[in-house]
């Protein structure tokens, strides 16, 4: 690992904290999505979610939609009762987020990165409710943030990122050994000085840097979530966009024995039922996505 | 998605034509899922409440809750099961049904067999296709492996054994005359390669697909049958297990197990699990696809396995 080319990025990255508008919407979310459903103070959503007419727009959009029974919705309060606390509360973490990178600098599919990042979500807390893991909404925001490194590198180092993207979808790679190999870091090392500066909490900021370190795993509960959930979504179709040639045997993972350890009902876990449910999410979490990045789109759903 | 997110607002109906929230189809997907292995995702209940509709206006049942009874505890229900198992797997047969199999093997089992085998000496492979019906599978995997051949397996020979319990779907297979449903998913090309036409509507596999598969009688109960099958590097076995009940499935995977070679994968159907049937085949996740792994055994000195 080049730690000094990881140096010379760190001015980059801290830097990006001067972009308006993050923090500030950012900081009261990552706090709410971690309360337990019924403690979100729905007025405070509201309050969020209207600050971005377009975001506002899409709640709103989204709850008219098929999936959702086609209300006739046309508040944003209405949208969000309609939808669920937590979905809204996704959404506009993702568009805040997203904002961070202009629409034009994507190297990486803006909804790929989406789909998987959501997906991360919804898979680590059904796991984490599965196991019995005490708090599955913090599960959940850490599947959404954990590969906010790739945010990092696509602003910090445009250029190397992209080749590490290549050379992974030409190589049928993990993006991180792709990383390692073009960049000298990988987005996990990037998303974590972002996270600090963010003021994420411990935890989160350990899955952050160490969801594809399996020897850090050890007494990690969240990062081994997030590692396996992680897997399992780029093994289900919600992955980085592109083919990797990999089997993997999860149940001798190191970090399914760390999380086993500690959580004995994981052992237990159906795994081949477990996927075959991240299969059956699939419409909702591409109609999340799409409420947050297709915005112009006519809705094509019959 | 109301089984995997438990904080849903709404309840979201795909077609509105059943009351999908009847929660009789929840447990109707759990006694399918408990006896035969098929598991269907709740956002998927809608099509799986469809294929019940046929068989509940076949015998008549009102409802889902008494359809229900007819798979649990009226006298026939061995036979509704079947007959609802027939409509869940129907017409899902045709070639190259499954891309996401054939690349988890182009990309990560066949280099691995073929590193682990050649190191022995070994330039064979053994695949064996339990439950072949109409012949679909064992000629996908007669054709995958000869395009490989110019590749990855430049300098190997295989052969591909196909059983199957039905004499009408082992005649069928034999003859290799398929029309364009089982053919939908085959590039021109394969076609023009692999087969010749039969008829105005038909094709028919040539000669050189034939000689690789060897198709036999064979009874997945029949211990004498099963004990005498070694040295297998993979099975598929689609759609087949679902039938057994739970120690008639144990025993065919042990035998299994026993057929493969350290190393080797079973291959089931994309909807089924071997989830408490059986404990020594390692779950493999591919992109797509999910094997079943005969782990070779390491002597790590320990005297443990």
């Amino acid at each position: 690992m080049n730690s000094s080319k990881l140096e010379q990025i760190r001015p980059k990255i801290e830097a990006l904290e001067a972009i308006p508008t993050i923090p500030a919407v950012v900081l009261p979310l990552t706090s709410m999505l971690q309360s337990a459903p019924d403690q979100v103070n729905i007025e405070r959503i509201v309050e969020l979610a209207s600050y971005d007419g377009t975001i506002a727009a899409q709640c709103i959009r989204m709850a008219n939609s098929p999936l959702f029974g086609r209300r006739n919705t046309e508040t944003v309060r209405s949208a969000i009762l309609a939808l669920g606390l937590k979905r809204v509360e996704a959404i506009l973490l993702g568009c805040c987020l997203n904002q961070i990178v202009p629409s034009d600098k994507w190297v990486f599919d803006a909804v790929t990165f989406w789909r998987h990042s959501l997906g991360c979500a919804l898979v680590s807390r059904r796991m984490a409710k599965l196991i019995g893991y005490p708090d599955p909404e913090k599960a959940y925001l850490a599947g959404l943030v954990h590969d906010l490194g790739i945010l990092v590198n696509t602003i910090a180092c445009p250029g190397d990122f992209l080749q590490a993207i290549r050379t992974a979808r030409a190589e049928f790679l993990a993006l991180h050994r792709s990383e390692e190999r073009n960049l000298g870091f990988t987005h996990c090392q990037s998303g974590k000085i972002l996270a600090e500066r963010w003021s994420f909490s411990a935890d989160l900021i350990e899955a952050i840097e160490f969801h594809h370190d399996v020897g850090q795993l050890a007494s990690r509960p969240l990062a081994s979530l997030i590692h396996i959930s992680d897997l399992l979504c780029r093994l289900r179709d919600l992955g980085y966009g592109y083919y990797e040639a990999m089997g993997v045997h999860l149940a001798g993972d190191a970090a399914w024995a760390a999380l086993a350890n500690q959580y004995p009902e994981l052992a237990k876990t159906d795994l081949a039922r477990l996927t075959m449910d991240i299969d059956g999410a699939m419409d909702e979490i591409t109609a999340i996505v799409d409420a947050v990045f297709k915005p112009q789109q006519p809705s094509t759903e019959q | 998605m109301a089984a995997f997110d438990e904080q849903v607002a709404n309840t979201a109906t795909k077609s509105g034509a059943e009351d999908l929230r009847d929660p009789a189809y929840l447990k109707i997907r759990d006694v399918i899922y408990q006896i035969s292995g098929i598991y269907q995702p709740e956002e998927k209940l809608y099509l799986l409440a469809s294929r019940c509709a046929r068989r509940m206006s076949a015998v008549h049942a009102k409802s889902p809750s008494e359809y229900l009874d007819h798979l649990t505890i009226l006298a026939n229900r061995d036979t509704e099961l079947r007959l609802l198992l027939n409509e869940i797997t129907i017409g899902e047969t045709y070639m190259f049904r499954s891309p996401p199999q054939l690349d988890a093997l182009r990309n990560v089992i066949l280099p691995q067999l073929i590193e682990a085998k050649s190191a022995m000496g070994f330039k064979r492979l053994r695949l064996w296709s339990a439950g072949c019906s109409t012949g679909e599978e064992p000629y996908t995997l007669a054709m995958f492996l000869l395009e490989e051949s110019a590749h990855l397996l430049a300098g190997w020979t295989f052969d591909i054994l196909a059983t199957d319990l039905n004499d009408n779907s082992l005649a069928a297979a034999r003859a290799g005359i398929y029309r364009e449903y089982a053919l939908r998913s085959t590039s021109e090309q394969l076609r023009k390669k692999y087969f010749r036409p039969h008829d105005e509507e038909r094709l028919q596999v040539t000669d050189q697909i034939k000689s690789l598969i060897r198709f036999d009688r064979v009874n997945l109960n029949d211990d004498g049958k099963m004990t005498f099958l070694k040295g297998i590097d993979l099975i598929f076995c689609c759609n087949v297990l679902i039938y057994f009940d739970l120690s008639s499935k144990r025993k065919v995977v042990q035998h299994f197990y026993s057929n493969l070679l350290p190393g080797g994968y079973l291959f089931l159907g994309h909807a089924e699990s071997l989830y408490q049937v059986d404990d020594r085949f390692q779950l493999v996740h591919f992109p797509g696809a999910i094997g079943y792994w005969k782990a070779p055994v390491v002597y790590r000195g320990d005297g443990k396995p």
